[in-house]
């Protein structure tokens, strides 16, 4: 059964899966236990807690709306709200004689520590990004050194995105090309999207995306789609010109769908659904050092000088306009610039987070 | 399924969840809120709407002369509501702030009505048992709970049609407001365990119920 939710949900991640909220043990916690804070997600808390196996801890699952953690946060669906009502509505403070939270880095975009803090007296701690590194955390005294601080892609994460696109795509289309062509055309149409989709996710770490060449990598993708549908073809003793041509629609349509904003599903760059020609600002005569945006960007953009106190923004290049640093900072220190000058405030990304940016226009000044 | 599309319509939710909420009610949700507001408003009543969304119960609270305070977590939700005109006699105010969090803003015994609509059944039983408790102690002695949410039908034969209909309900739900609504069960014992009296019910369709109850003088 777990394992065909497990199946279930990998397939449909798009979609929100809600799992019971509250607090919940991992092994045998006592009152002294970490308390970990994660979203209701069944994906999450199931690698969450797979991740926790041999720890003993509690478990606070609080209410994303059934979203993973970094998009509920993104899209205001997981906020320090959220984690207020957890902390007082679970009876956490009657199961620990501590008052310390770890929360989940990736909820640094929604969640604003300093008012979970302010509403309910705990203090809190952001954990690592990835639920795996969990235990080496609570060993090092719930401490991260800086790679756990960032996002990592690997080649498991990039083909469960390859089956997240897939799952819903593949069978339309292969529906759609049946009804125009039978069941020969369509099996091979499908087969090939579904390797173009999983060799683009398999090959993302080296293929350019984002650059000007990135048109001409969709290209190849779809022509090395359409030649292994051909050899598909070929093997099948049906190589028509009809059938060529509908397996040639199928590779530019399945490569047209997933190049919209195949950007959004990966963790390494920002979503092609917000404009682009916007930059996180550092107002250095703000910035007191306070280093809470180092903390939470999952990219490794920004570190503390500390010679002069001070954060500065070394590798730009790597921000995903993510917005986690702006909603974190004590000084509001930093924000979003355009191109053309207008800047966002952080109150207004506090208040909309990533959610709206296309209608950010409003508090633009 | 492209996620720019995908993204890009959920960003535009809240301005399009009234209209949503009209389609799936077939037009009968404003009655609820009017009806809300009947039981719970009047001329110079201040009300407090917990879950407010974007602010139908509020206004029409309002519309009656009352001094309503609309109280949601989402400020997408908000930004809506308070773009709405406000109405000639009444007034009023929009908080962002978590159904938890009441007691950080609002003292004790200083709202003469707590409402609510399609918000407890959101929440989990600890965290209903929790706000229930709280909205109590806001009231003042002889002050009205009135909560309008989404239950079960109690006959046989409308449950059984009822739990048919679920998953293309809640399909089409999540399609028109991107929100999943949840039958709400262990209302009423719940509004009881936290300390309210005279309990009234009232159905304006089997699968929807009207709660008002008072905190006893």
């Amino acid at each position: 059964m777990k394992l065909l939710d497990s199946i279930f949900d990998t397939a449909f991640r798009f979609l929100p899966h809600r799992s019971k909220t509250g607090l919940f043990p991992i092994g045998d916690p006592d009152r002294s236990s970490p308390v970990i804070v994660t979203g209701n997600y069944t994906l999450t808390v199931r690698r969450v807690s797979k991740a926790l196996q041999g720890e003993d801890v509690w478990l606070l699952v609080t209410d994303s709306r059934g979203i993973n953690v970094w998009c509920a946060a993104g899209g205001g669906h997981l906020t320090h709200h959220d984690v207020i009502a957890a902390v007082r509505t679970s009876q956490v403070a009657d199961r620990v004689d501590h008052q310390e939270l770890i929360l989940p880095q990736l909820s640094a975009t929604g969640v604003e520590r300093n008012r979970v803090e302010e509403a309910t007296g705990w203090h809190a701690t952001w954990g690592p990004v990835h639920a795996t590194d969990l235990p080496a955390f609570l060993r090092r005294g719930r401490h991260a050194v800086r790679e756990e601080r960032a996002v990592r892609f690997p080649m498991s994460d990039r083909l469960q995105m390859a089956v997240m696109w897939t799952a819903p795509m593949v069978p339309i289309l292969w529906l759609i090309l049946w009804a125009i062509s039978g069941p020969l055309p369509a099996v091979v149409g499908a087969v090939a999207i579904t390797a173009i989709v999983l060799g683009l996710f398999a090959g993302m770490p080296w293929l350019p995306l984002r650059t000007h060449r990135g048109l001409l990598v969709y290209g190849g993708l779809a022509l090395a789609g359409f030649a292994f549908g051909a050899a598909l073809f070929t093997a099948a003793g049906a190589l028509t010109t009809r059938n060529l041509i509908v397996l040639a629609a199928a590779c530019v349509v399945g490569t047209g769908i997933v190049s919209v904003d195949v950007a959004g599903s990966t963790p390494l760059l920002s979503s092609s659904v917000n404009p682009s020609d916007f930059r996180v600002e550092l107002l250095v005569d703000r910035c007191t050092g306070a280093a809470q945006c180092v903390l939470v960007c999952p990219r490794d953009v920004l570190v503390m000088n500390g010679h002069v106190h001070k954060v500065e923004i070394v590798r730009p290049a790597n921000c995903i306009l993510c917005g986690a640093c702006i909603v974190q900072c004590p000084e509001d220190a930093l924000r979003f610039r355009f191109d053309d000058g207008r800047v966002v405030e952080p109150a207004t990304i506090r208040r909309t987070r990533l959610n709206l940016l296309g209608k950010r226009t409003i508090d633009v000044t | 399924m492209s996620t720019y599309a995908f993204m890009r319509w959920l960003e535009s939710t809240p301005s399009r969840y009234d209209r949503g909420m009209h389609l799936l009610s077939r037009g009968r949700m404003s009655r609820v809120y009017d009806r809300v507001a009947e039981l719970a408003a009047g001329p110079g009543l201040r009300v407090l709407d917990v879950g407010c969304g974007t602010g139908g119960v509020t206004l029409a609270c309002a519309a009656r002369g009352a001094e309503a305070v609309g109280l949601d977590r989402d400020a997408g939700m908000l930004e809506v509501a308070a773009a709405k005109p406000a109405p000639a006699d009444g007034s009023v105010e929009w908080v962002e702030l978590g159904a938890a969090e009441i007691e950080d803003r609002f003292d004790p015994e200083t709202f003469d009505s707590v409402v609510s609509c399609l918000a407890f059944s959101e929440m989990s039983p600890q965290e209903r048992a929790y706000v229930l408790g709280i909205v109590h102690d806001r009231l003042r002695p002889g002050g009205r709970l009135v909560i309008a949410d989404e239950v079960e039908p109690t006959g046989a034969g409308a449950r059984l049609l009822y739990r048919l209909l679920r998953i293309p309900m809640t399909v089409a739900t999540w399609l028109l407001t991107q929100k999943t609504t949840h039958p709400v069960h262990g209302l009423t014992d719940a509004v009881r365990q936290a300390g309210f009296a005279n309990i009234d019910e009232e159905r304006p369709w089997p699968a929807f119920v009207i709660l008002s109850a008072r905190r006893p003088s």
